[in-house]
């Protein structure tokens, strides 16, 4: 993990002090955005605002969840079009009058180090066309697909490419770009 | 603001449908898994149609922002559960159903 | 009132109408299950279609709540009843 040091140079809030501000400033964003403009509301909410960031800082700190802005550039269009796709893939085959479907599992060796950008891995999975995570043993992860013939690896390694650029790794697939 | 409104409204269209092709999914699909696709992708997209036409039509920055709030919070709630539900079904062995 | 998004969640409330089939068919607890989860987005997706078309914007919190709700309600019966509690082979980290 500690190999795993960040190689974006642009990343602007590495100092743990401007995490905890930029983590207060978010949950304050979020709180305003709940309740409203009345301002008294602030007498539960800059409290509330507190704990959600010392919670946050307890059970993720900043050393082990590092969010490259730029990455999250280029991942959010990407995963916008993305999952477009798998929403018009799956519209596809439901509304076919012949059975399209040429379902499968495929297993894929993920190099994404433990922790959450694993899990935000798996969770994306899902997310695009025609592949589902169903299964997660160590860095194993199984995959049912819809069409067997679909390029599925392709499209995983790519996913695991911005995944590793949004969370800072240094990147295991970037020649695959 | 009209041209705005229409495009809203097509947006909104294109949600219905990916609702309706969704629950088309849920209905048709063979086994369980291939149903959790059609659950999962066609109703996230569905949702994020109509999220978007109507921050659209709504022309309002705060509303804007608590619909995708709420999208976000679908999305990580439904593909969160779309996993536990299909490994559940793998350490049942449930067999996905093969074309052969 | 506006007329075109009540027909919009009119549709909707039809999807979920079409959704019932899966619950009696089932086969499996988890199907069913999963048709309460197309309940929990769908009845999102008409909650903020009635917010806009009836203009009240207290719907929209409602939407919020509701998406955590049904949330709630999937985890937890595949951790607590579907699942079994002693057969987890390694946890999952929410």
């Amino acid at each position: 993990m500690q190999n795993n040091s960040c190689s974006c140079k642009n990343n602007i809030c590495s100092h743990p002090v401007q995490q905890t501000l930029l983590r207060f400033s978010l949950f304050s964003f979020l709180w305003y955005t709940l309740a409203g403009p009345d301002k008294t509301s602030w007498i539960i909410g800059i409290p509330a605002v507190a704990f959600a960031t010392v919670l946050s800082q307890m059970l993720a700190p900043s050393s082990r969840l590092r969010i490259s802005p730029v990455g999250a550039l280029h991942f959010i269009p990407f995963f916008l079009r993305q999952s477009f796709l798998g929403g018009i893939d799956v519209m596809r085959r439901a509304l076919s009058f012949r059975q399209l479907l040429n379902p499968g599992l495929v297993s894929y060796t993920t190099q994404l180090p433990e922790g959450s950008a694993r899990i935000f891995f798996v969770n994306t999975i899902s997310l695009l066309p025609g592949t589902l995570s169903a299964e997660l043993h160590g860095n194993q992860v199984t995959i049912h697909t819809l069409d067997l013939s679909l390029s599925i690896w392709a499209n995983i390694q790519r996913l695991e490419y911005h995944v590793a650029a949004l969370m800072c790794i240094s990147s295991p697939g970037k020649e695959n770009i | 603001m009209t041209i705005l409104y229409n495009c809203g409204t097509v947006l909104l269209m294109a949600g219905v449908l990916f609702f309706l092709s969704g629950t088309v999914g849920l209905l048709r699909f063979p086994d369980i898994y291939s149903r959790l696709h059609a659950l999962t992708k066609a109703d996230n997209v569905g949702l994020g149609c109509i999220v978007f036409g109507l921050a659209l039509q709504s022309g309002s920055i705060a509303v804007t922002i608590k619909l995708i709030l709420i999208w976000l919070l679908v999305l990580i709630a439904s593909s969160a559960s779309c996993h536990l539900i299909a490994r559940s079904a793998m350490q049942k062995n449930i067999q996905p159903w093969t074309r052969s | 009132m506006n007329w075109l998004h009540t027909f919009f969640a009119l549709i909707l409330l039809l999807t979920i109408g079409a959704g019932v089939i899966r619950i009696l068919k089932g086969p499996t607890a988890a199907d069913r299950m999963m048709t309460a989860q197309l309940f929990g987005t769908c009845g999102v997706a008409i909650l903020l279609l009635l917010s806009t078309g009836m203009n009240n914007l207290v719907l929209l919190d409602i939407a919020l709540v509701f998406a955590l709700l049904a949330t709630l309600a999937t985890l937890t019966f595949i951790r607590r009843t579907w699942q079994g509690s002693g057969k987890r082979k390694h946890d999952y980290p929410l």
